[in-house]
């Protein structure tokens, strides 16, 4: 296995395989179902996928830096209950109470993981399991319909702008400010350093807690964001209305070729990373594959993708 | 209740023995002492805790996360992590619906259904293992990839339906009585002594603590690190399939839904208890006080009218503290 990859040479397989492999999924599926490439249907495509794609955002940065988000869809979850809860009340107050719940989630698993140095995936999975049942008790164990008046708050997610869905626009504006974080600051050329070797950004004077606690921020954040359009586009809230994405999100992140060792990544491979899971799924609902089985797929590819993008030499013994 | 074993002690790399031992002593009594407290709290608040009645219903929601706890303990003392739990569990318990005696097909294989659900158990955790030592993917990668094949696996099998289990030796796990307790729960103490012997007594349990102490020390000593980690994987599968085999007899059926939150309870039973999840600290006796702890305090919970939704965020809250209380910071620099 690891022979057949070094020999294709690993660097230039991670950098055009997803995309590759992105354009072949196009072509299949457009060519059983000729539907698909109809611009209406690739729009609904685009609109699909932008959920997943703030969700996988957000992971992708804590990932960059060699951890994992474990509860980002119970942050999702909870986000769309508060908004269910509180958008009569505060309007679109809802929305910021929402995101700003999911930042505070961050910061403390943040600060859990780097103060406490808990490993991040206890630590995250324990705060998913503090964010779900916070999300069962406030909502009473049910999920919340959203009212007609409350709705015309969320014509920003659910409307047009110039004929392009709300929630497209919302995954563009995403994507750019993501990307401009990860690409053109200080955070995100620190978080390559730590992911690519934590004891030399260290050694260099990085402040290594302090940008791995921004990055769960951010994941907490994002994954709130998710919900709340979640929300909107579903019209309810519901603890658990996320509950089927921890996986798809984690595996767009893996498949678009960022490693999980960290250190290689960007967020423009977690967008071709989210597309290629939304193909995967459309293509499998065409074919007729149970909804529920279609996580079958989704943890072969995820397992297969950690296998092809991670870097072994970073990791001499493997736990 | 339980004592700190020497194996545990011995595979410890520590520069200042006689002070590690004592700060080893204390961390494996600290839950011991905790699980007193809180059984004091709870019967000092609540008489009804100490009623015969009570100890039969803490023994039954005991059953299942003992099981589950003693395959996850063996996995977490190689210093790996299995998120699988689910996965196995709810496979398992499907296929043991669809085999015994059942409210949908004409199947009814009784104790050779149970045969073939325990070799699936294993069946699955060979696959973690052999994907996690041959591919050189982390554990909590592999095992979170096989969390949702199995539950995908199980799903497809039922095609969103819930089978009646009818085999009255599956039922009888739940619903028959053996001195006053269920015969679940001597099953589960039956798999806490067979767990006591394969760590203790047995080359893989004393290799696992090896492993979890100093992998590149045990590689350099002759262990076959590979088989050590895909053996433990198959041991800990089994012991899954045996938790969905009492969780099936306990609802009576089987269904895609009957995994939902064991994952979470089995790991923080297993940490609550003290083993370290850096590896090689730890063993299934503090497994049996963890899980007693985190079913006490729920238990306690319910006798004090707390809604049952917040006890997961209680034990996200343990899970945290036992944690953070129990990790050996001087070991790792970097924790990822």
């Amino acid at each position: 296995m690891s022979t057949f990859v070094d020999r294709l040479g690993i660097d230039r397989l991670r950098q055009w395989l997803p995309l590759t492999t992105l354009v072949i999924l196009v072509i299949l599926v457009g060519a059983l179902q000729p539907v698909f490439l109809q611009p209406a249907t690739l729009l609904q495509l685009a609109s699909d996928t932008a959920v997943l794609f703030i969700l996988a955002t957000g992971v992708t940065f804590v990932i960059m830096l060699g951890g994992i988000d474990l509860s980002i869809q119970s942050m999702a979850s909870l986000a769309s209950v508060v908004v269910a809860l509180t958008v009569a009340r505060f309007g679109y107050g809802a929305f910021a109470l929402a995101i700003g719940l999911g930042l505070l989630a961050g910061l403390l698993s943040g600060i859990a993981h780097v103060r406490l140095k808990i490993p991040s995936f206890i630590a995250t999975l324990a705060m998913g399991g503090v964010l779900y049942s916070s999300a069962l008790v406030i909502s009473g164990e049910r999920s919340i319909m959203l009212a007609d008046a409350e709705r015309s708050y969320q014509s920003w997610i659910t409307g047009t702008v110039f004929g392009a869905p709300g929630v497209i626009i919302i995954g563009l504006v995403v994507l750019i400010v993501a990307h401009v974080l990860q690409a053109h600051t200080r955070f995100g050329r620190y978080s390559a350093a730590i992911g690519a070797g934590e004891p030399a950004a260290y050694a260099s004077g990085v402040k290594v807690g302090r940008q791995k606690i921004f990055a769960f921020v951010l994941s907490g954040g994002f994954a709130a964001l998710a919900g709340v359009v979640l929300a909107g586009r579903l019209a309810s809230g519901s603890p658990t209305l996320a509950a089927e994405l921890l996986l798809p999100s984690i595996a767009a992140v893996v498949v678009g070729g960022t490693a999980i060792t960290g250190g290689v990544g960007s967020i423009w491979r977690t967008l071709v990373g989210a597309l290629i899971i939304s193909v995967v799924r459309i293509g499998m609902t065409f074919l007729g594959v149970n909804i529920f089985a279609q996580n079958i797929v989704f943890g072969v590819v995820l397992i297969v993708a950690v296998a092809i993008t991670i870097d072994r030499s970073k990791i001499p013994i493997v736990k | 209740m339980s004592t700190p074993t020497t194996s545990a002690t011995s595979a410890l790399p520590d520069a200042t023995p006689a002070k590690h031992v004592s700060r080893f002593r204390l961390a494996s009594w600290a839950p011991v002492i905790v699980l007193v407290l809180l059984c004091i709290i709870i019967a000092s608040i609540n008489p009804n805790f100490l009623s015969f009645g009570n100890f039969v219903r803490i023994s039954q929601a005991a059953m299942i996360p003992l099981v589950l706890g003693l395959g996850a303990t063996f996995i977490i003392l190689m210093g790996s992590i299995d998120l699988s739990v689910e996965g196995v569990l709810t496979l398992a318990a499907v296929i043991l619906s669809m085999l015994v005696l059942n409210g949908a097909n004409g199947n009814d294989y009784g104790l050779l259904a149970v045969l073939a659900v325990l070799v699936i158990g294993a069946a699955v955790g060979f696959v973690n293992g052999v994907i996690h030592v041959k591919l050189k993917v982390p554990s909590f990668m592999t095992t979170l990839g096989i969390w949702f094949i199995g539950v995908g696996a199980a799903n497809a099998l039922l095609g969103g339906m819930a089978i009646r289990i009818n085999d009255p030796m599956i039922r009888g796990l739940a619903i028959e009585r053996f001195l006053g307790f269920a015969r679940g729960v001597w099953l589960a103490l039956a798999c806490l002594g067979v767990a006591l012997v394969v760590q203790n007594y047995t080359r893989l349990g004393r290799h696992i603590y090896a492993l979890g102490g100093g992998e590149e020390l045990a590689a350099l000593s002759g262990i076959s690190v590979a088989r050590v980690r895909i053996m433990a994987f198959m041991l800990a599968g089994v012991f899954y399939a045996i938790g969905g085999i009492l969780a099936a007899a306990q609802l009576g059926l089987g269904n895609a839904q009957i995994g939902n939150g064991r994952l979470f309870t089995t790991v923080t039973a297993v940490v609550v208890g003290g083993t370290a999840l850096s590896g090689g600290q730890g063993s299934v006796l503090q497994t049996l006080v963890g899980v007693l702890i985190v079913v006490v305090l729920a238990n306690g919970m319910v006798l004090m009218g707390v809604p049952p939704s917040v006890q997961i965020g209680v034990q996200g809250l343990m899970i945290i503290a036992a944690v953070a209380l129990s990790i050996d910071r001087k070991l790792m620099r970097i924790v990822k």
